[in-house]
């Protein structure tokens, strides 16, 4: 094959090509810390400019390139992780383009710019990241296109933008059905053939830990946490306890989660007569962790509850996730506590918070063996002198000394923290719960959302007889902070453009949810059911192969069709004549190129005189209705037209050969 | 259906069907898929849905780029391929001549001679062809090396578009031969005088008599302005001059015999043009053949060019015929 010599890019295909990679980096910077995204942006488009019209020196690229790989590490801190890679390739995507001086570049260029939404979508599969993709994709199809006409020679027609786009979106159309037999029934993995990695940057999910302040990220974010679908009973907005982490470990600052809780099975309990079942539909997180109502009777598959009823994922939820599940509120919750159970519900550093140590022995000496008057004195107290506030002053030493007797003012962490060295202090076995609570249904479908900022943190504590029992000593001052009671906790709210603005929160999250049940949760495991409503089961990997490659060739075909059918001829009655030609053709008294209808008509009337007449008489017809101006009649154009293409088709040759 | 091409050469016109377009991923192309298939494998590891309908997405495009390539070439007529003769060692500017239906727009493919060059001679460039309301040609440049005809080598018309992902292709391959002139001497002696009865004249516009004079027609050279006359009459007077020219020229091989058989022809072939650009008539007697002229004009050089064209090689005349009765 003889190749051409280098292309030079012409200032139109030069602009199309970086157009397309600034198009395809631009949901991917979005993706990235602000100041980060920022300096890739800005550099990038100063050494564009720079090198426009002249390269610039190797000695200078090579150190711009290093100086962006070390920004970028440094920026992570030197962890590798999926959002280090992403940022990498941003970086490296902005220096891509001030080596493009030929035809080969501006493609290569493409050809990796065109990683960056698939980049992005490993970060966020949102739909706004989603739309910026596909657009991007497009547009950078459109280049290609653009250089595949300069380097045939053939630009001389400068295509405008949107014909540009029209013609590859047509290529995509044509090529959307082979997309969507690959998307529904290419096998996916049940299993993931490597591990997935992490993002070095943690996410706002649930931790295993609780620092002071940790959580005020949290509060202001109003994206879905989750999104929950009730089958028959739903609980009461104030019995939405969404149970997380449960900490048991206190160190004087921070809460944790033992290893050694999760590893046991869950402790027995007794479920009441009320029963909740519902589905979960689990935002990524890239943490294990996961949420059930209070509390899960058992485990879904891939997941294991741990001695506190604790739910984790067998694996890092880095997509959307769903889980069916089912929860009773427990009429009675571990009634026997074990000795080293209770010594770690009492457990408390020494040398903390010594008037709160001092209060509990008090109060401990006031009620004697009555462990629920040491609770109830507890909330009266809280009811009475404490107020709820996000403004909070950083915790210092003794925190739980400073918040009870000289703040009195916090939100859930203090609240239960302290709540829980104070039962211990009194001799009670007490832990900190943390998870989301309330919910927020979705006026446009019958499901609830949970939010990021309903986080929350209660306690729980042992009362004998009863077991475990929750206690939410932040409820007690601010049950509008956490039941969503308030108009004004509806995301987007306040005045009339508020509640416009809720309700096209709403609607926006109905149809990201859509988005999530058509698309993003679609698993192994869906696609096993997919032929569920025709009575198939389940479909193994074989199957799915086999479905795969029968309809493969269908779209194929479809694709083949759609492609030729450009070459159709719009006028029905034209694209009629023709095929009564062709018909004529197979019995050898084909039309030649240069005859006239009339001539040709005549001339097979003279070969065959039995046929001619009726090929004669449709050969005027046609001819009036190309070439004579059209006369007022009775019947109307359409009718006229529709006629003549229904004798058209009629029309046969006599007989093979054209002989009887 | 398997795919077909010519495997000997055949009479035009040829309308290519489907079966004789070739479509294979180019370099780009290829490069492409291993990105894509990159994505796909990484979106499926990850189960991350959007990044496997974007793989799927632009695999599908992929693959309809392929097909509107292949579209591009199927149902395309090449009608014809000609050249007007040149010399040997001259590109011969080869035309293609095509034509399609009207109804797909069928723009920027190229022809080129699929590398049949080869032995030393770079392959001819590739020469774009557009088709425009159904027809549209392409002009090629090949290589020559020897006089005589030329059995054109196997043609491809080819494209890279839409995409640059694949490129799509069909041989051509037209039996009927273009012809090649031989190459003119390039330094020789100046032609035999005339031995011929008819002697003419011939205006000539820097002789050395002057003849007469006439109207200015544009194209006249500035010298040759009469200006005083000129004064005279307010418009532009040409002062033309006449100039004997000799009898017919009589260009005969047998008269060369001091020369090698190429070098024969070649001083032949030099003679023709010469005397053709001097306007005088000349004839051209091969071995063999009938006489050509005494004649001149545009046709008699063809003629009598062809005739030395088509003259056998050296070896082929002397085992056909005795030597000496060529020579």
């Amino acid at each position: 094959m003889s190749a051409l010599p280098p292309q030079t890019l012409d200032d139109v295909s030069r602009r199309w090509a970086l157009g397309a990679a600034a198009l395809c980096l631009l949901p991917l910077l979005l993706q990235l810390p602000g100041w980060l995204a920022m300096v890739i942006a800005v550099g990038g488009i100063a050494l564009t400019a720079a090198g426009w019209r002249r390269q610039l020196p190797l000695a200078l690229r090579v150190a711009t390139t290093l100086a962006v790989v070390g920004m970028v590490l440094a920026a992570y801190h030197f962890r590798f992780g999926r959002d280090t890679g992403c940022a990498l390739l941003a970086g490296m995507l902005a220096l891509k383009p001030t080596e493009t001086a030929h035809a080969r570049d501006a493609r290569s260029l493409i050809g990796f710019s065109l990683f960056a939404p698939f980049a992005t979508f490993l970060l966020d599969e949102g739909p706004v990241s989603l739309l910026l993709g596909l657009v991007a994709a497009l547009v950078g199809l459109a280049a290609l296109q653009r250089i595949a006409e300069l380097e045939s020679g053939d630009s001389r027609f400068a295509l405008p933008i949107s014909a540009r786009l029209r013609s590859v979106g047509h290529l995509a159309l044509v090529g959307l059905p082979i997309a969507l037999v690959a998307f529904w029934l290419f096998p996916r993995l049940g299993t993931p053939l490597w591990g997935i990695p992490q993002r070095a940057m943690g996410s706002s999910g649930l931790s295993d830990t609780m620092e002071p302040g940790q959580w005020l990220d949290m509060f202001v974010n109003d994206d879905p946490a989750l999104r929950v679908r009730f089958f028959g009973a739903v609980p009461r907005q104030d019995q939405m306890y969404w149970r997380g982490p449960v900490m048991w470990d206190f160190d004087g600052q921070a809460w944790r989660q033992p290893a050694w809780a999760q590893a046991l099975p869950p402790a027995p309990s007794q479920p009441s007569s009320t029963r909740w079942d519902y589905e979960l539909e689990f935002e990524p997180t890239e943490r294990m962790q996961l949420v059930a109502l209070d509390i899960p009777m058992q485990a879904p598959a891939l997941a294991r509850l741990g001695l506190d009823h604790n739910l984790q994922a067998a694996a890092p939820l880095t997509s959307v996730t769903r889980w069916r599940l089912a929860s009773s509120p427990p009429a009675r919750y571990q009634a026997d506590l074990p000795d080293r159970f209770r010594d770690a519900a009492l457990a408390l550093p020494d040398g903390f918070n010594p008037r709160t140590l001092a209060l509990a022995r008090e109060w401990r000496r006031d009620a004697g063996a009555d462990d629920t008057a040491i609770v109830d004195r507890a909330l009266a107290w809280v009811r009475r002198d404490f107020a709820y506030t996000l403004d909070t002053p950083p915790w210092g030493r003794n925190a739980v000394d400073e918040f009870l007797f000289d703040t009195r003012a916090g939100f859930c962490q203090h609240f239960s923290a302290s709540f829980v060295v104070l039962m211990r202090g009194a001799g009670i076995p007490a832990r900190v719960v943390t998870g989301y609570a309330g919910g927020y249904k979705n006026v446009f479908s019958d499901y609830w959302i949970v939010r990021r900022s309903d986080a929350h943190a209660w306690a729980e504590v042992w009362l004998q007889g009863r077991g475990w029992v929750r206690v939410d000593p932040t409820a007690a001052v601010a049950p509008e902070r956490i039941y969503d009671t308030l108009a004004d906790r509806m995301p987007g709210a306040g005045g009339l453009f508020g509640a416009l603005g809720s309700q096209a929160w709403n609607l926006r999250d109905w149809m990201r949810r859509g988005w999530n049940n058509l698309a993003l949760g679609f698993d192994a495991q869906r696609q096993s059911q997919l032929f569920k409503p025709l009575g198939v089961d389940r479909l193994r990997s074989r199957d799915l192969i086999i479905l795969f490659g029968l309809f493969t060739v269908l779209a194929i075909t479809w694709m083949a069709w759609l492609s030729a059918r450009g070459q159709r001829e719009p006028d029905p009655v034209i694209r009629a004549w023709h095929r009564l030609q062709r018909r004529y053709r197979r019995h050898g008294l084909a039309c030649a190129p240069h005859e006239p209808a009339g001539q040709w008509a005549e001339r097979v009337r003279l070969e065959h005189p039995d046929q001619g007449a009726a090929l004669a008489q449709l050969s005027d017809r046609f001819v009036a209705w190309r070439y004579a101006p059209l006369k007022p009649g009775p019947r109307s154009v359409d009718q006229v037209r529709r006629e003549l293409v229904r004798d058209l088709r009629r029309h046969r040759p006599l007989s093979p050969g054209g002989r009887p | 259906m398997l795919l077909t091409r010519p495997r000997h050469a055949e009479q035009l016109p040829v309308s290519i069907d489907r079966r004789r377009v070739y479509v294979l991923p180019t370099r780009f192309g290829l490069f492409f898929s291993v990105l894509l298939l990159a994505m796909v494998v990484g979106a499926l590891n990850y189960n991350n849905n959007p990044a496997l309908m974007l793989g799927f997405l632009l695999g599908g495009a992929g693959m309809a780029s392929l097909l509107a390539a292949q579209m591009q070439l199927t149902g395309l007529e090449i009608a014809a391929i000609d050249a007007e003769p040149v010399p040997a060692g001259q590109p011969l500017m080869v035309r293609v001549h095509t034509r399609a239906e009207p109804s797909r727009r069928r723009r920027g493919l190229r022809v080129d001679d699929d590398g049949a060059g080869g032995g030393g001679v770079p392959a001819g460039e590739s020469a774009l062809l557009n088709l425009d309301q159904g027809h549209g040609e392409a002009q090629l440049a090949l290589p020559t090396r020897r006089r005589g005809w030329l059995e054109l080598p196997r043609l491809r018309v080819y494209t890279l578009r839409p995409l640059g992902l694949a490129r799509a292709w069909a041989y051509i391959w037209s039996d009927a031969p273009l012809l090649v002139y031989p190459t003119p001497e390039e330094h020789g002696p100046p032609l035999p005088t005339g031995s011929g009865e008819n002697v003419q004249t011939r205006l000539h516009a820097s002789g050395d008599d002057v003849h007469h004079l006439r109207a200015y027609r544009t194209g006249d050279s500035r010298r040759a302005i009469a200006w005083k006359p000129s004064a005279r009459r307010d418009s532009l007077i040409v002062r033309e001059y006449e100039q004997p020219l000799g009898a017919d020229v009589v260009l005969d091989w047998n008269a060369l015999s001091g020369l090698a058989w190429e070098p024969r022809v070649s001083r032949l072939a030099r003679w023709v043009d010469e005397a053709e650009r001097d306007g005088r008539r000349y004839r051209l007697c091969l071995p063999g053949q009938a006489h050509l002229g005494p004649d001149r004009g545009v046709q008699h050089r063809h003629a009598c060019l062809r005739a030395l064209a088509l003259l056998p090689d050296a070896t082929e005349a002397t085992e056909a015929t005795d030597p000496r009765e060529i020579a």
